[in-house]
This record gives C-alpha cells, structure tokens and sequence, in this order.
C-alpha cells in the first residue's frame, strides 16, 4: 500500500489509513451534507409570505438568505459575522456558561478543522512545493503538536461543561421537552473526542517517531480499527448527519443571526 | 397510490421565517422571560420554545425527509387546534426575540403563523374574531361612531383644519380614554403648536388585526393604513403625533408596508415631541408633585420601535418626581398583558399577565405607574384593582399636563364611563356610577322559557 500518485509525487503516504477509504468517505459524506441541506433549503423555499402566489424553492430561499445577509452592507454583515456569529455577543449577553461551552466546543473545532486543513496542506506543498520527501509534512505535523492538544483540550472542556449542565441544572425552565436527545450529541462529540486522542496517542507516543511512512508502519498497525473509526465516524456523525439531525440548528442559527442582521 | 397532502401549509411564512423554526436551538432563554407563561402557571404548552419545536415538529412531518419519500405524516386536527390555542396564549411583545441567542424574530414569526391558521381555519381565538368585521364596518373595534371620534374635545381646545402637525388620536384616547386625548390637545395648545386631527377621517390604525393575524381579511389593514396615510397627506401633515404606543407602531412599521414606501411624514411619539420640547425649554414646570414613581414600558413604544429614554428625560424633568426603575426595564420590561388580541380575546390571561407587571411595580415602593399608552393602562388599572392595590397608573401625557398647570379633566363623564376616561393620578372627576338596569317587562306566557345562564356584560374587542 502507497499514498496516492499524482504527477509522479506521491501525497498521502503519511496517513496511516487507507486514503481511498477515507477519500470514499468524504465524498459520501459531503454528498449526504448537501443532499441534506438541499432538502431543507426545498422546505424553507415552500414559504409563500402574504402577497406571494408560489414557492420559491430551494435555489429561490437559498438566494433570499444570501441576499438578506448583506441587505445592510458587507460591513455590517462582517461585523454581525464577527460578533454574534464566531463569538456569539447574544449568548454571552445572558448565558456565560453556556457561552463558555459553545465558545469551547465551536473554537476547538474550528482550530481542529484548520489544523487539518494545514496538516493537509502540507502534504502537498512538501513534494509539489518544496520537492521535499514525507519528512516536510512530519516536521509540520510536529509543529501543530500543541496547537492541536489545546484545541482538542478545549472541546473536551466545553463538552464537560455541557455534561456538568445538563446533570446539575435540571430546573423546568432550562430543559426543553425531549431534552434528552442533546445527548446524542454530547455522546457523539465524545467518542470523536475520545477516539481521537488515542488515535495521536497511537501515532505520537507508542512509535517514537511520530508518523512515518504507510511502508514503515509495524504491521497490524495500518488501518488500525481504532484510528479508521475516529476518522470515519467523525465525518459521517458531524458532515453527513448534520443535516438530518436534531442540531441542525448549528447550520440555521448563524444563517438566522446573520439575516436578522444580529436580531432584535 | 396518491400520496396524502400534508396537514398543514406554508402560507404566511417566508423562507427566512421557516429556517427560523429550525434555528431554534431549544436552550429557554425566553422561557424565563416569557410573560404568558409565567401567568399561565409555567404551562409547558406555552414557551416560545415549545411552540417553536411543535410547528418545525409539523413542518417536518409535512415537508421533511421523511415526507419527501413516504409522504407527509398526519397531524390530528385537535393537535393543531391546542397548537392554535397556545399560539393565541401570548401577547406578541418580543420579549422571547430580544433574549434569543439564535435572533429569532418572534414578533413576526408570531404574526404570519397566526396569518397562516387563520387562512387554516383554527385561529383567531374568542372574541378576537369580532376585529375584522368591527373595523372593516365602523373603523374601529369599539362598536362608536365615526362622528364622535372628536366627542372628547372641551370648548378650551383648539384643533386647526389644517396644519403641518397632526395629531392622531387612535380608538382608545378618542373613544374610551378621553384624559389622554384632552392632555395631549391642551399640552399642544399651550405650546402654541398649531395642530390638526382627522376627526371623522380618522380609521383604525390597523393593530388588533395585524397582530391577530388577520390583516388578509378583506385587507382592511391595509386599506385603514393607506386611507389614514392619505387622509394625513392630504391635509399637509408633515409630522404626526401618536399618544397611543400601538398606533405608533402600527404607523412607523405596518402602514410602511401597507403604503409601499415611505410614509410623506414623519411618525414621533408624544414622548418623544414632549423630550424635544424639552430641549427646546419650551415645557415650562408650573407644579411640583413629591412623588415616587416608576415607569411601565410599552412593548409597542420601547421593544418594537425603540424608544426608551424620551419618556424617562421628561419624568427626570419633573419637579418633586423621583423616577425609580422596576427590575425589569428598557428592552427586558415585562409585558402588561393586553397586546396581541390577548385582552380580547382572553381577558383572564390578559389580567393574569397585568397582576404580574403591578407586582413589579410593587416592589419598586412607588406610588404611581406611568406609561405611554392608554391600552397598557387600561390594563394595568385592571391589574391593579384585581390586587386591591394602593398605587396610581396614569399616562405620562396626564402627568405632563398637570405639572403644567392645565386641567387634566375631561367633560363630565357619564354614569358608568370607562374607569380609564379619567384621571387617577389626579382624581379631580368621579365617574357617576351606573343606574341600575331597569327591570324587563315580563311578556305573556306563550310557552315554558329555557333556562339560561345570565350574560356576563363583556363589551368586544377590549372595549370595558
């Protein structure tokens, strides 16, 4: 098993899962996501507001959002990006520990995302960039170590605040009716989490070096069960279930904040 | 096999408003705020969140996943019914909007789902479907005549047939409330500024049944704006006064819509010209009251619009008066219980909701409540006397007027007038009681009567 040739330079020969799994599963994945929001864009574009004789449709509605966003200027677009979206001002406004979850789990995730998106990166530019071997992206990889362990840190800490919330605050006027399905996601977010560290544990700390070629693996090591499941779990349970789950909210809320301008 | 229609529809709502249900993300900011739920004994049935959860619930058994392949799933009718009956359960302040994290709009939110079950054929609730055909016949929801819109004026007011300022009275001041329209008109006055009303031409601003969502209904709203806007421009008006915070509302958010543009004036609140006249030290204190008082927010002056501080500038300004705030103020007030067809429609909630707000008002230790609108007072005075509570509710126009130096009376009232027409703050006139309903006449026996329960003398549309 190799990484995958293009133009005689080989990429992807670091993972130490099959790439063409995972590049299966991403496909899928994000087929599923827009499959998934497509389907809720088509039940937003059925509106027919006071006035209107049709729906929209999914193209109509996803035009109306886009165009609602920027209705009062690029400039406070960005700002209402900026503050409410990234930084949530209505949540810290009134809820500072659930603003200290989301900000937690929301940031930790999005530096996670960004550190892969750099760990990907440098796959590339080590042979096409620098004409440099695996050992380019190694070095990089070795770089974002701490990065990486405070982001992953901070996701822990902001699902342990969600767990410490929902078993100590139990009062009516917090828990909505079927309030137990949030755990689906705390759990989901766990195991992501979970899995994730042993899989670097795996790489990191078990084989002195920290991540080799797929050909000096050990054997038994490639496409270790563990490490395979973290990957593929995360992007079926946080891409292509997104759309179709109860926390579909992560996607319509910014969108909300966004075209209500930063609400009332 | 056909496949089933879904149980329910998507009219009234835009795109945006039906992502709003799904960005929802269920965490009962507005749950602690909401003022109908707390009046409603914490009923689960009427959170904001819950409601919000059942209908995205319905949309997706019409229009999700699910439905795309299978079909839509039945919705029992009794279950959107009791959805309609919690929806009605509120009176559309906004409060649960202004605390959203996810900035869900829920005032219009509110609105066009209500819009949409009345097209359903589930809403509106109780007596609230009288607006329609009140207003749309009568031009108001009171069951008066046109010709008495006036019927307050005393021979000391002066009102010009034409003039750039105008001020719009509303159905509430001119019909029942006649302390605030003799204020308003006599404040002006002795600021010499030249005024005109609309008398006979004024119509209802339209409110009731916008926030009933009943405003397709013969597009009377619609049609009540562009004639008042019309009416307005017609006769020169460059800025229009609004004493009464629904009206004003309905005038700088609704008629805009209606009208299609902008309006040719400008909209500003009593409170507002009072502020201005403030600056402008043309408002010349003639009398020191020593009182504390504190100050009742309107949803549809502070929340909708806006406007918090104008009105606190003028009570700061007053003589001997020390403003002191309830606990919930500005943006965060408690609702008084009467918008959103709720005192209509259903006035034991509406009076629940109103205890709540004296409550407040309670705490604070002051001996008056002022507000800036004649339908929260008539509410609040309602809330006040269910508590056999010792405090005064009156309209920051009546105290304006009386530190002054003018009257705040009205004509004598008549035997078993609206407790609202007059003052209480300063209660110079009594309201004769009413006689005592002359005994019927007993017809010739032509056969066995059924027996009825007695009628409770509930007039419509809020009127009291």
């Amino acid at each position: 098993m190799t990484g995958l040739n293009i133009f005689g330079k080989e990429v992807f020969d670091t993972l130490f899962i099959d790439w063409q799994i995972m590049a299966a599963v991403a496909i899928i994945s994000v087929i599923l996501f827009l499959v998934g929001m497509y389907i809720q864009l088509d039940k937003w574009g059925r509106g027919i507001p006071e006035g209107a004789t049709k729906p929209i449709g999914a193209w109509g509605a996803l035009k109306l959002i886009v165009g609602g966003i920027f209705v009062k200027g690029i400039g406070h677009a960005f700002e209402v990006l900026v503050l409410d979206v990234l930084f949530q001002r209505r949540t810290y406004r009134r809820r500072k520990v659930e603003w200290l979850m989301h900000i937690l789990i929301f940031w930790g995730w999005i530096g996670l995302l960004i550190l892969t998106i750099v760990a990907a990166a440098a796959e590339f530019a080590g042979p096409f960039l620098f004409n440099q071997d695996y050992t380019y992206f190694v070095g990089v990889w070795q770089f974002l170590k701490l990065p990486n362990n405070i982001f992953g840190l901070m996701l822990v800490a902001g699902i342990l605040i969600a767990i410490g919330r929902r078993l100590l605050s139990k009062s009516k006027d917090v828990q909505a009716r079927n309030a137990d399905v949030d755990w689906i996601l705390i759990i989901g977010l766990l195991i992501v989490v979970a899995t994730g560290f042993y899989s670097q544990y795996l790489r990191a700390d078990v084989f002195q070096t920290p991540r080799d070629i797929i050909s000096a693996y050990p054997a038994g090591f490639f496409d270790n069960f563990t490490v395979m499941f973290h990957e593929v779990f995360t992007l079926l349970f946080c891409v292509a279930y997104l759309p179709f789950s109860k926390y579909f909210h992560m996607i319509a809320a910014p969108l909300t904040i966004l075209v209500n301008h930063g609400g009332e | 096999m056909a496949k089933e229609k879904p149980s329910i529809n998507t009219v009234n709502f835009s795109a945006a408003q039906l992502m709003e249900f799904d960005a929802c993300t269920r965490c009962g900011e507005c749950v602690k705020y909401c003022p109908t739920y707390d009046a409603r004994d914490k009923n689960q049935d009427i959170e904001p969140r819950d409601k919000i959860q059942r209908w995205k619930e319905f949309m997706n058994k019409s229009y999700g996943l699910k439905a795309r392949f299978l079909g839509p799933e039945k919705i029992a009718p009794e279950v959107i019914k009791k959805y309609t009956d919690d929806l009605y359960n509120c009176t559309t302040c906004g409060m649960c909007g202004t605390v959203c994290p996810a900035g869900i709009n829920t005032i219009e939110l509110w609105e066009s789902n209500r819009a949409n079950l009345v097209k359903y054929g589930t809403g509106p609730y109780g007596k609230q479907r009288l607006f329609p055909k009140l207003i749309e016949e009568g031009h108001n929801p009171y069951m008066k005549q046109q010709k008495d819109r006036l019927a307050w004026m005393t021979p000391d007011i002066k009102i010009a047939d034409k003039s750039d300022i105008a001020y719009f009275i509303g159905c509430t001041a001119g019909y029942n409330q006649q302390v605030l329209g003799v204020s308003t008109a006599r404040i002006l006055n002795k600021l010499n500024v030249p005024f005109m009303a609309l008398g006979e031409d004024e119509w209802c601003c339209g409110s009731a049944l916008i926030r009933t969502g009943q405003q397709h209904i013969n597009d009377t709203p619609k049609k009540s704006s562009i004639h008042n806007v019309e009416a307005l421009k017609a006769r020169g008006a460059k800025r229009v006064i609004f004493a009464c915070a629904g009206c004003f509302r309905a005038a700088k958010i609704d008629w805009p819509r209606a009208y299609g543009k902008e309006l040719p004036f400008e909209a500003i609140h009593m409170s507002q010209f009072l502020a201005e006249q403030l600056d402008a030290g043309k408002i010349k204190w003639e009398k020191s009251l020593d009182k504390t008082v504190t100050y009742h927010d309107p949803c549809h002056l502070g929340r909708h619009v806006g406007v918090f501080e104008e009105p606190r500038k003028v009570i700061n300004s007053m003589p001997g008066i020390k403003l002191v705030e309830m606990k919930r103020n500005r943006k965060e007030q408690r609702c008084c219980g009467a918008g959103g067809g709720v005192k209509a429609g259903i006035p034991d909630l509406a009076l629940g909701v109103a205890k709540g707000r004296m409550n407040d008002a309670k705490e604070t230790g002051a001996q008056a409540l002022i507000s800036t609108c004649p339908f929260c007072r008539r509410n609040l005075l309602d809330g006040r006397d269910d508590l056999k509570m010792d405090m005064s509710v009156d309209d920051l126009v009546v105290l304006t007027a009386n530190l002054m130096g003018l009257s705040t009376d009205v004509k004598p009232p008549a035997p078993g007038a609206p407790k609202e027409s007059i003052s209480d703050l300063f209660r110079t006139q009594i309201i004769p009681p009413k006689p005592p309903a002359e005994p019927k006449k007993e017809e010739p026996k032509k056969e066995e009567p059924k027996k009825q329960e007695p009628k409770a003398a509930v007039p419509p549309a809020g009127k009291k």
